[in-house]
């Protein structure tokens, strides 16, 4: 699982099921993906092409691109990111097919981009269009040739320079969310304190999870103690790891399933992504047994975007397929289907409406911060970051 | 992990390879035969495992580069790094895991073996197909569907709820009993295979004789049965130890965070961390650990093979 990432499942949800159906159709996918590639280890390696992220590899990548149909879309996801009805209208306004693969990490694209497949789209998150970008492995997008580019950065500003892509010539933003603290009404009370203290709240102790990610488990407690979200300094680390060390005994596990761990009872909180609640509302037998608070010391903010890689066979179709994405009515039934809210302006209603329970879920425009997104570190940063996950993981 | 599982071709004491044919001096064709029969197995173990072992170890001294992809070099820090205390306990944990796992394998699997070699009659086959033919299922399906089995809600703890051996606050999941069945469940069949094969090639005879010397049952099965098959006892047990060393789906599904194994470390390098670098040194550290364990079996083995010859001049 990519560190800062991924809105959705882990690839093994370390979750109990009362049953197998609340398996969704999402995690199962993810689940035999990870597994596959994950029980080689090791031996994983060999699978993987070491090229060199230099420019000259890649061919020009300032060249403009001509938006028209130049063949088949070949796309490149999470599993189910897209409503099947879109992708349809798609292929039959342009008379293409969309040639669908998924990946179930953020690593795990990468490595499959290294091992030289080529896609036409692929959706990484901030920290990793900032790598892609660097490694000079996109193709730039000229946004005076999306019809509906200005819906996006017309509305929100942040998105028109962003920290990951000056002046955001690589990607165009799709999915923006925060992560906080979903908890089980039923079981511990309506209210909680607004805080990620409630994590170490007594009346939890021992059903809590956090979620299966270095970033984020890192990130809360930085946020609790006041440190930059996304420090690298030893000192800091320290802290961070003590704290975590005193929330042991609440815990119980590290998943980013939070949506079954919540559903099926083995959490009564748990660090959880907003459009994982957003799913929530739609699948639980009863909404109102469930809440998600946004806490006070800060919430970390993510974005997902759009990208077309430097050596993509159909960039063309790439961009026409953006901007028929960006189209007003495709936007509104990818969020109703995916329960992430898009940087889109006018398609903010739909989206309020679909997590009317939960507003913590909304993401403003005022939500959107630099110092709230995890950045890519130095090497040594990097690191010490990995070796603070360790202890805090192995105890 | 693919390295683990290979019989000892020498002795062939793995698979269930029959009685042993009395030997018999080859022929130069019979030689040339046997080379080529050789060669596709010796080429793949050349091309996946030994080179897959030196890039890993190759890697263990290499860095990253800013997209993350891993870099040759020669860079001692990741060896160094092995050091950190944490990865000393989860190693030492995966050791105990592992080793109860054995132990448990043998005294479930014994008795199952033992019952379908000598008392299957025309049935041996059936029962074990049965055995067998579930773990063709995906591994990590079933992992999960005894998770489901395991969980608070399941069906285990409702039936151990209802005779009152559990009570409302009685976990597995999450715990390291939790952990140690899924280790258990996921490969007690590899104890079971060798350990029938070795009481099914026993000359019964021996163990009627063992009574005819009015030997009880225990002492019969100590004396008699146990030594007979220690080769496919001792090969159930490499087969166990092995996979469930290295194993990590069995800690994510039913472990809590005190139950993390060094397989769980080492998906966390390389699928979370990027850190294919690091991942590759704590997979050097881990292929060590299980390396001493395997000599040992070896050495063994090889005794158990020169006493064989021994008693039979």
């Amino acid at each position: 699982m990519s560190p800062e990432a991924p809105p959705s499942p882990s690839p093994l949800p370390a979750a109990a099921h009362p049953s197998p159906a609340p398996l969704s159709r999402r995690s199962l996918l993810r689940t035999g993906a990870a597994a596959t590639a994950g029980l080689g280890l090791g031996l994983t390696a060999s699978g993987c092409g070491f090229l060199p992220a230099d420019a000259s590899v890649y061919g020009d990548t300032e060249a403009p691109i001509d938006v028209k149909v130049d063949g088949d879309l070949v796309y490149f996801n999470w599993a189910d990111f897209v409503d099947p009805a879109v992708f349809a209208g798609f292929e039959k306004e342009y008379g293409v097919k969309v040639i669908q693969s998924n990946f179930d990490s953020m690593e795990g694209m990468v490595a499959k981009l290294n091992a030289g497949n080529r896609y036409d789209i692929i959706f990484p998150s901030a920290k990793w269009a900032q790598r892609l970008t660097a490694g000079h492995r996109l193709r730039r997008i000229d946004h005076s040739k999306l019809r509906n580019a200005e819906s996006v950065f017309g509305h929100y500003p942040y998105f028109a320079d962003p920290w990951y892509d000056a002046g955001s010539h690589y990607t165009v933003p799709r999915i923006v969310y925060k992560t906080g603290i979903g908890w089980r009404k039923d079981k511990i009370g309506d209210d909680l304190g607004g805080s990620w203290d409630d994590l170490w709240s007594a009346k939890a102790k021992g059903r809590v999870f956090v979620l299966d990610d270095r970033d984020e488990v890192l990130g809360f407690a930085a946020l609790k103690l006041g440190l930059d979200l996304a420090t690298e300094d030893e000192g800091d680390l320290g802290r961070i790891a003590e704290t975590l060390r005193s929330l042991r005994p609440h815990l119980r596990g590290f998943s980013s399933d939070s949506y079954n761990n919540l559903l099926n009872g083995n959490a009564v909180m748990t660090q959880a992504w907003s459009g994982d609640m957003a799913a929530m509302l739609a699948q639980a037998e009863d909404p109102s047994a469930l809440g998600f608070e946004i806490a006070k010391e800060g919430s970390p903010v993510n974005s997902d975007c759009y990208a077309i890689p430097s050596d993509a066979r159909h960039p063309g179709t790439a961009m026409l397929f953006i901007d028929y994405m960006l189209r007003p009515e495709n936007v509104k039934k990818n969020i109703e289907y995916i329960g992430y809210p898009m940087p889109v302006g006018g398609t903010e209603d739909t989206y309020a409406a679909l997590v009317e329970p939960f507003p913590e879920c909304l993401v403003s425009a005022d939500d959107l911060k630099d110092d709230l997104y995890f950045r890519n570190g130095t090497a040594k940063g990097e690191q010490a970051r990995d070796a603070a996950w360790t202890h805090v993981k192995a105890g | 992990m693919a390295t683990h599982t290979t019989p000892d071709p020498r002795t062939g004491s793995t698979p269930p390879s029959g009685p042993a044919k009395p030997r018999r001096g080859p022929s130069a064709k019979a030689n040339r035969t046997w080379t080529w029969l050789m060669l596709p197995g010796t080429l793949w173990m050349a091309a996946f495992l030994l080179a897959s072992l030196v890039l890993v170890a190759t890697l263990a001294l290499g860095t990253t580069d800013p997209l993350g992809n891993p870099r040759f070099g020669f860079n001692l820090d990741n060896i160094t790094a092995l050091g950190d205390p944490a990865y000393r306990s989860v190693m030492l944990r995966s050791l105990g895991y592992a080793l109860l796992t054995v132990v448990i394998c043998l005294a479930v699997a014994y008795p199952v073996a033992y019952a379908i070699a000598l008392h299957g009659g025309r049935f041996k086959n059936f029962l074990i197909a049965a055995i067998v033919v579930p773990f063709f299922a995906n591994y990590l399906v079933r992992m999960y569907g005894w998770s489901v089995v395991l969980s608070d809600d399941g069906p285990l703890l409702k039936a151990l709820r209802s005779i009152g051996i559990a009570d409302g606050d009685t976990r597995i999941l999450q715990t390291g009993p939790g952990v140690i069945a899924g280790l258990v469940y996921g490969f007690v069949v590899f104890m079971i295979i060798p350990l029938y094969a070795a009481l099914e090639r026993m000359d019964v005879s021996l163990i009627e004789a063992g009574r005819d010397l009015y030997g009880g049952p225990l002492r019969t099965f100590f004396h008699v049965t146990l030594p007979a098959t220690r080769q496919g006892a001792a090969a159930g047990c490499v087969l166990v130890f092995l996979p469930a060393m290295g194993d990590f789906v069995s800690a994510q599904l039913m472990g809590g965070p005190d139950q993390i194994m060094i397989g769980n470390l080492i998906q966390d390098k390389f699928f979370q961390g990027q850190n294919w670098p690091l991942g590759s040194a704590l997979t050097m550290l881990m292929m060590a650990v299980l390396f001493l364990g395997m000599l040992g079996y070896l050495r063994r083995t090889r005794k158990d093979e020169k006493d064989e010859a021994e008693a039979a001049q």
